[in-house]
């Protein structure tokens, strides 16, 4: 494989290994816990504070970050106080970061689709840089550090969040963990996927291993092997075929997603 | 003497978020160490509410709540890992994957705490639980595969595993199959008497009760109406036409 010899592809292979598993493993505990409807609007909020970095040319990771995180930190305790039904919150929230999104894009010093805002739009794998992969591999470490000490609560909480309240766990503080954690992981893998799509790679992998296991633990491991997979193989077509790379990534995960939802084992026991 | 309160209720009522009326009203009630106490009423009458104001899962609008001398509002936490709580009709989805034996460890999970992993004598208080209930056999088994029956058995070994002070049943026999149904609740009555439990049950099968407990609250639209002996309870509980038939049907 000679694209491998450049160090832009070597880049971009090691940016899809560590993103694609970070999103398909905090996308088990997204979709476990039920917070898809915030995890959606944080990562459109990523998206809109990436586009505010490309209008006032600061750095798109440091207002996607901002972003991401503000919108973690309203909306789980707005969701929780005045119990919003999860269609509500992306109702609202979706559209309001994507207007901001647009407005800020507009806004851009370059008009019209410049590179930049191409990337934050659709994800580019030539964008990534030496420092991407530093924060992807410190961030890979911590959050596999912070899910092993908190893993007896995430377990219990992914159960039923009512019951380990009742057997002394103050969940809320957990909750807002993995809230904070997937904007951080969410917009840390922005880059690669785009703003647009990125939403795809949290809940995919998850969802696909929800469908073939039985074992919450094995699942929590197959679901960022399953996101490592589709996001390698993602790129490897996007290069076989000269396609956006956020697409490519997508579209796999997508098609991996069906095929295992067509062979099933839980779904074919209960047509039994 | 240990005639210490266990549990203190003074002037308490509770609402649900969203709701004006309150779903248990003005309530005060007091338990003793070691005492067994039945909770009867209609459906909707509040019973699963005084429960969950206990254990603090749900926060008080007026009034106080104490367990073991401490407020339930401020050291709910604290409370809640020396409680063993059955939800009433807890049932999980086909496919859930985790083990009869994950859902009973949880149980200890509070007691472990923060930062900590269960250790063996953990899983070894887990399994003992399940064998105590019966349910042994059933430990690698998935909790989705299992009856309603099975998982109201893992319920009640869950409540037992963390070695509780008090155990707050709502409807815990209600799908036990007619075999289970005489046996668990006896092995309830005989742990609450070998391990000195505080324990309150929340139960439309009132017979049952007249040979086991010293007390039996009645609980009408969110009141207490009666607070007294099963003897004395029977009639007024008999004759209320929803109770009785809601005892048909789970017989």
């Amino acid at each position: 494989m000679i694209w491998l010899e450049f160090a832009i592809m070597q880049r971009a292979l090691i940016a899809c290994i560590l993103a694609g598993f970070l999103m398909g493993l905090i996308g088990v505990f997204v979709v476990r816990m039920r917070l898809s409807a915030i995890g959606y609007s944080m990562s459109h909020g990523a998206f809109a504070g990436a586009a505010l970095g490309v209008a006032t040319s600061t750095n798109p990771l440091a207002t996607g970050l901002l972003f991401a995180s503000a919108t973690a930190f309203l909306i789980g305790p707005i969701a929780d106080k005045a119990r919003l039904h999860a269609d509500t919150i992306t109702s609202i929230v979706f559209p309001l970061n994507m207007a901001l999104a647009f407005v800020f894009l507009t806004l851009a010093p370059e008009v019209g689709l410049s590179s930049q805002v191409a990337n934050v739009l659709w994800g580019s794998i030539i964008s990534m840089t030496n420092s991407d992969l530093v924060y992807l591999t410190t961030l890979f470490a911590a959050t596999i550090a912070i899910i092993y000490f908190i893993w007896k609560e995430l377990f219990a909480i992914m159960f039923n969040r009512k019951l380990a309240e009742a057997d002394g766990i103050n969940t809320k503080p957990f909750i807002y963990l993995i809230i904070l954690l997937s904007g951080v992981v969410v917009t840390f893998s922005l880059k690669l996927v785009g703003g647009l799509l990125i939403y795809a790679l949290l809940f995919n992998p998850a969802s696909t291993a929800l469908q073939f296991l039985e074992d919450m633990r094995a699942i929590v491991v197959a679901s960022p092997l399953i996101g490592m997979a589709t996001t390698t193989a993602g790129l490897l077509v996007s290069l076989a075929l000269d396609l956006p790379v956020g697409s490519c990534i997508v579209i796999v995960s997508t098609i991996v997603f069906a095929i295992v939802l067509l062979l099933s084992p839980k779904r074919r026991r209960k047509e039994v | 003497m240990r005639e210490d309160a266990i549990i203190k209720l003074e002037d308490v009522s509770t609402v649900y978020e969203g709701e004006r009326r309150p779903a248990i009203k003005d309530v005060n009630l007091t338990l003793k160490r070691n005492e067994l106490v039945y909770i009867v009423g209609p459906n909707a009458s509040g019973k699963t509410t005084l429960l969950e104001t206990i254990n603090g899962l749900l926060p008080t609008f007026k009034g106080k709540v104490s367990v073991f001398g401490l407020d339930v509002q401020s050291n709910g936490r604290k409370i809640r890992c020396q409680i063993g709580y059955v939800p009433q009709d807890f049932m999980v989805k086909p496919g859930e994957p985790y083990t009869a034996l994950d859902v009973v460890l949880m149980g200890r999970y509070g007691q472990i705490g923060f930062l900590h992993h269960p250790e063996e004598k953990d899983k070894k208080n887990a399994l003992e639980a399940m064998k105590l209930i019966g349910i042994e056999e059933l430990a690698d088994r998935s909790m989705g595969k299992l009856s309603g029956g099975q998982q109201q058995k893992v319920m009640l070994a869950r409540a037992l595993a963390k070695n509780p002070k008090i155990l707050l049943l709502d409807e815990p026999f209600s799908n036990l199959d007619p075999d289970s149904r005489g046996q668990i609740p006896s092995l309830i009555i005989k742990l609450h008497k070998e391990k000195d439990l505080t324990t309150l049950i929340v139960t439309h099968d009132i017979h049952h009760m007249l040979d086991n407990c010293n007390r039996v609250v009645v609980v009408t639209d969110g009141r207490i109406m009666f607070d007294g002996t099963p003897e004395k309870a029977l009639p007024l509980v008999e004759n209320h036409p929803h109770t009785t038939s809601l005892e048909a049907t789970h017989r």
